[in-house]
């Protein structure tokens, strides 16, 4: 029995395993340039139609990532300094929705509806697998054996 | 349930009719018109150091204790162009008087247009540049022409997006001077 | 006299496009076959009446008659040919001439197609749909956005020319055309759908009537979708192909809902069950067509394409509202016949998996959906100025999308009804096994991002999973007819077009899911100020920047940057990055210079203009794997022209004794229809 079962077993846990080794926080700094890339792709560019400042190249795109920069450096936090363009120009310059507030429902609802489709599905494979399987009635059986007498 | 299906359309359905009266209210209005008051009107003006265009530094402090008209522009707009003219009338009412300055800080241009700008067009009031567009940045500007008036407390009282009319500009100003 | 003809065409089509219907409808009403057959005329009528409209246009543009409002606003005496030509899609008014033309086309081909079938209900009631749908699009004209209305005053010298983004790239030509072919198309299968709940035909009569139409639209509509993507790369020159921009987002909820359709018919057609499942999608596919023009038109959102402002907005939104209402009402009303009486029998099996399939795609088309309308509705209700933007929906749609690819191994290789662990396994594992060797690699070596380890991963099982499937089909058909590889290959494919150009389109969508996840975790990007002379090395190339050019033409006047590349001491060539400026337009258009490679491309922009002391800052970014996008758009092109092939039966093997059915070796056409 566990033979049938062992490469799968196998597999899942070589997987598992890589999956782990990938998703954990990994030591080492990250560099300026990245962590300035990492908060301003989250910030709209204001100069632009929906761009962020990491890709814009409009002169006020450049002297935000500067600005955020120089934040870092002064050891502001990530949430310190989005706040500092939130106080700026409105929640509108956040590219995700913050979770507090009305945000949280573009959040909240596509795993909601996911969850409720996935159980949807999950409800009627049960409601199927409880119908029991049609099986000929000993009247339907013995139309057939007479036919069959007859050819 | 007996029939499902029928109550599962009807709650689409209103979803749908929900959706559909939101999107004919936003239809009429402007997804431009962000509040076309600034964050900064209440706060104190942020510091800046900019560069006139004889390359001296006009730092904020200089304009300190007066009340102050702050113009960002550039050559290339057209709103900016619409509104050269009113500013020009507006200036040459006021620039006898030692209570007010104005400034205009150059947002995303290059010099050499600005400076041929300037000459063309007969710019008479004091243009500065903005290196690295830091002060851009500070004032929180979202585009231009966006133009402040702050009192002479150094407090940010009034703020346009788009082009002003001498009109905006006297009302602007005579808010600023109100608060002391 | 060209606005007058345009006036004509289009009085034409409301005219006859209104009498087609009531011929139509009375035939039906009173099942009287000539009156059928006299409304299927009306449709070539309003073919003939959409040509005549398209042609004015053409001929006003190309003949630059600026006495017309539309001439005036989208074309200039300096315009090239090629973009006077696609002026007539420029902006709103003109685009929807284009779709009437497309719609009018894609309904006469169905006239065409069923003229035999004229005395089936559905057949009449499907023409009157469509045609009732051209009706609106013909009226809207009419009324509120007129190609042909005349400037106030005397007719200008010179036309203001295009949008300077539109008269940049040939490209224009192809990407809005592809995309209306698309959207246009799903009005086929949806007039059938309607049809289908009105005469209570809701069996798989009309998805076999459909089958082929759908594919083709799709197939379009996703050709029309990557052209955008390639438009806004080659062309915009912000460094990417997708923003989700609320347009480009409205192009792809239709596609999203249609290709979550396209494998749900195949559970229908097999088992008969989610009847209401397909005909809801198909209502729906069309509805996101109406909600996407809505989007792209009325200016309700801030976006590139979003050059109009007028009041278009209600009208297509009471079109929208009234389409939507009238689908939601047949199925109520239909709702106690539409229980269909199979069932699935295990959760380890095909139907399952196609049913896991389209929870995922609705579930991405309800994330793009909200994440699109959501500032929209926060605006109205709160009056919060809200953002949606590319962190959100690269978040949401990233797990989504690796479940779809876990989905596209697994699936073809699942047995319909049940599978049993033995098949599993001789199925699977091998596949399976390829992907985890695949995973640990791409992490020890490569990165250690999960979302690209995982895609990789997941590509990898699911290309090893259709070699797998494929060989082994070819090698049992090579010795059971005694052939040659290739021809093996090719009666296979022919034997079932749709598993294999299936299998086509699956490895197309691995090369682009392969391809958004490199791009992602690889590459690089810097901006650097150079003089002349001056050279820079980024991620191993070196760019060196010689000199610029100015050119100045009718059209436009560009600078260009002349950048010479080369890698490892060999030199790949001199690319010129440009910035042009339009004599009507006061924006500035960058154009990118791209050196594409087979893994990376070079991108080149010019950030800032060469000052007064010569300095230049160029953008250098080096892009990973962005040409698999393009080829794997092309493998899915491909695969829906093979897909909607023929069948091809091969001769039966003949028992000596047994009577010998006739069989057919020509082409067996799947379906009676489109």
């Amino acid at each position: 029995m566990l033979r049938r079962w062992l490469p799968w077993i196998v597999l899942a846990v070589l997987v598992v395993g890589a999956l782990a080794y990938s998703a954990w926080p990994r030591s080492g700094d990250e560099s300026v340039a990245a962590h300035t890339r990492r908060i301003a792709s989250d910030l709209r560019c204001i100069d632009c139609e929906s761009l962020s400042v990491a890709d814009s190249a409009t002169s006020s795109a450049r002297a935000t990532r500067a600005d955020i920069a120089v934040r870092i450096r002064h050891g502001e936090s990530d949430a310190e300094i989005r706040q500092v363009y939130v106080d700026r120009y409105g929640e509108s310059v956040l590219l995700k929705p913050s979770s507090n507030g009305l945000g949280i429902l573009v959040w909240a609802l596509p795993i909601a509806a996911l969850l409720i489709g996935a159980g949807g599905i999950v409800l009627a494979l049960r409601r199927w697998q409880r119908q029991p399987r049609l099986v000929a009635s000993t009247a339907d059986e013995e139309l057939v054996a007479e036919e069959r007498a007859r050819s | 349930m007996k029939h499902p299906f029928r109550w599962v359309a009807l709650a689409v359905g209103a979803a749908v009719c929900a959706l559909a009266v939101v999107l004919a209210l936003t239809v009429s209005s402007d997804p431009h018109a962000e509040a076309n008051t600034s964050r900064l009107v209440g706060k104190q003006m942020p510091k800046f150091t900019v560069e006139g265009l004889d390359g001296k530094p006009i730092t904020s402090e200089s304009l300190a204790g007066r009340t102050l008209v702050v113009n960002f522009w550039n050559s290339w707009c057209i709103p900016c162009r619409q509104e050269h003219d009113a500013l020009t009338s507006w200036y040459a009412q006021h620039h006898d008087d030692p209570s007010i300055a104005m400034l205009g800080i150059v947002r995303e241009d290059t010099k050499a247009a600005i400076r041929s700008y300037v000459k063309d067009q007969n710019v008479t009031w004091p243009v500065a540049f903005d290196p690295g567009a830091k002060a851009a940045l500070d004032f929180g500007t979202r585009g231009q022409p966006e133009t402040y008036a702050i009192g002479p407390d150094g407090v940010v009282v009034a703020s346009k997006f788009g082009p002003v009319t001498p009109a905006v500009l006297d009302q602007m100003v005579a808010y600023a001077q109100g608060t002391n | 006299m060209r606005a007058a003809l345009g006036i004509l065409g289009i009085a034409l089509g409301v005219g006859a496009s209104a009498v087609g219907v009531l011929l139509l409808a009375l035939g039906i009403a009173r099942k009287d076959v000539e009156l059928v057959r006299a409304g299927r005329r009306c449709v070539f009528v309003v073919l003939a009446a959409a040509v005549i409209a398209v042609g004015a246009m053409e001929w006003a543009l190309l003949t630059h008659d600026f006495s017309i409002k539309y001439v005036a606003d989208n074309n200039a005496r300096s315009t090239p040919v090629l973009f006077t030509i696609t002026g007539l899609w420029a902006a709103l008014e003109g685009s929807i001439l284009l779709w009437v033309l497309i719609l009018a086309g894609y309904i006469a081909f169905t006239a065409r197609r069923f003229r035999s079938r004229l005395e089936d209900p559905m057949v009449a009631w499907a023409l009157l749909v469509a045609l009732s749908v051209a009706l609106f699009f013909f009226v809207f004209m009419a009324v509120a956005a007129n190609p042909f209305k005349l400037v106030d005053g005397t007719a200008p010298i010179d036309g203001r020319g295009p949008n300077p983004l539109l008269q940049n790239h040939p490209l224009m030509a192809f990407h809005p055309p592809m995309l209306y072919l698309g959207y246009v198309g799903f009005t086929i299968p949806f007039a059938f759908a309607v049809a289908a709940l009105i005469t209570g035909r809701f069996g798989e009569g009309w998805l076999a009537d459909t089958r082929r139409t759908t594919l083709v639209a799709w197939g379009f509509l996703t050709v029309g979708i990557i052209l955008g993507a390639w438009w806004s790369y080659e062309v915009l020159g912000w460094g990417g192909y997708w923003g989700w921009d609320p347009v480009e987002n409205a192009s792809l909820l239709p596609w999203l809902t249609g290709t979550a359709f396209i494998h749900s018919v195949i559970v229908q057609e097999r088992r008969g069950m989610l009847r209401v499942w397909n005909l809801s999608l198909v209502l729906a596919t069309f509805c996101l067509t109406i909600l996407g023009t809505f989007l792209t038109r009325s200016g309700v959102v801030n976006s590139v394409h979003a050059f109009t402002q007028s009041s278009i907005g209600p009208w297509l939104l009471t079109f929208l509202g009234v389409v939507v209402v009238i689908c939601l009402a047949l199925i109520a009303w239909r709702a106690d016949k539409l229980h269909a009486p199979g069932r699935i029998d295990s959760p380890v099996s095909r139907e399952a998996a196609f049913l896991a399939n389209n929870l995922l795609f609705t579930g991405l088309a309800f994330v793009v959906l909200l994440g699109t309308v959501f500032p929209l509705v926060a605006e109205a209700v709160r009056g919060n100025q809200l953002s949606v933007g590319e962190p959100y929906f690269a978040r949401m749609t990233t797990p989504i999308g690796l479940g779809l690819l876990f989905l596209m191994a697994v699936a073809p290789a699942l047995p319909w009804r049940a599978a049993s662990g033995d098949v599993l396994r001789r199925r699977l594992l091998v596949p399976a096994y390829s992907g985890a060797v695949v995973m640990l690699v791409t992490l020890v070596f490569l990165t250690r991002t999960l979302a690209t380890v995982l895609a990789f991963g997941l590509a990898t099982f699911a290309i090893v999973a259709i070699f797998r499937e494929t060989t082994l089909a070819v090698r049992s058909r090579r010795t059971a007819d005694h052939a040659g590889w290739l021809k093996a290959f090719t009666g296979t494919v022919r034997g079932n077009p749709r598993r294999y150009g299936g299998f086509l389109v699956h490895i197309g969508v691995v090369c682009i899911a392969v391809a958004l996840a490199s791009a992602g975790s690889f590459g690089a990007r810097q901006e650097v100020r150079l003089r002349r002379g001056d050279s820079v090395v980024v991620s191993g190339y070196k760019v060196k920047y010689v000199g610029t050019r100015t050119e100045r033409s009718a059209q436009k006047t560009s600078v260009s940057a002349d950048l010479a590349l080369s890698k490892g001491g060999k030199s790949l060539g001199t690319y010129a990055p440009a910035v042009s400026t339009f004599p009507n337009s006061n924006s500035a258009i960058g154009t990118p210079s791209v050196r594409t490679g087979l893994l990376e491309d070079v991108y080149l922009t010019i950030v800032s203009s060469p000052n007064a002391t010569g300095r230049i800052t160029v953008g250098i970014a080096v892009n990973s794997m962005t040409l698999w996008i393009w080829l794997g758009g092309g493998l899915m092109a491909l695969g829906t022209i093979v897909a909607i092939g023929p069948t091809v039966r091969r001769r039966l093997q003949v028992r000596a004794g047994a009577p010998q059915p006739p069989v057919p070796t020509e082409p067996v056409p799947e379906g009676a229809g489109v």
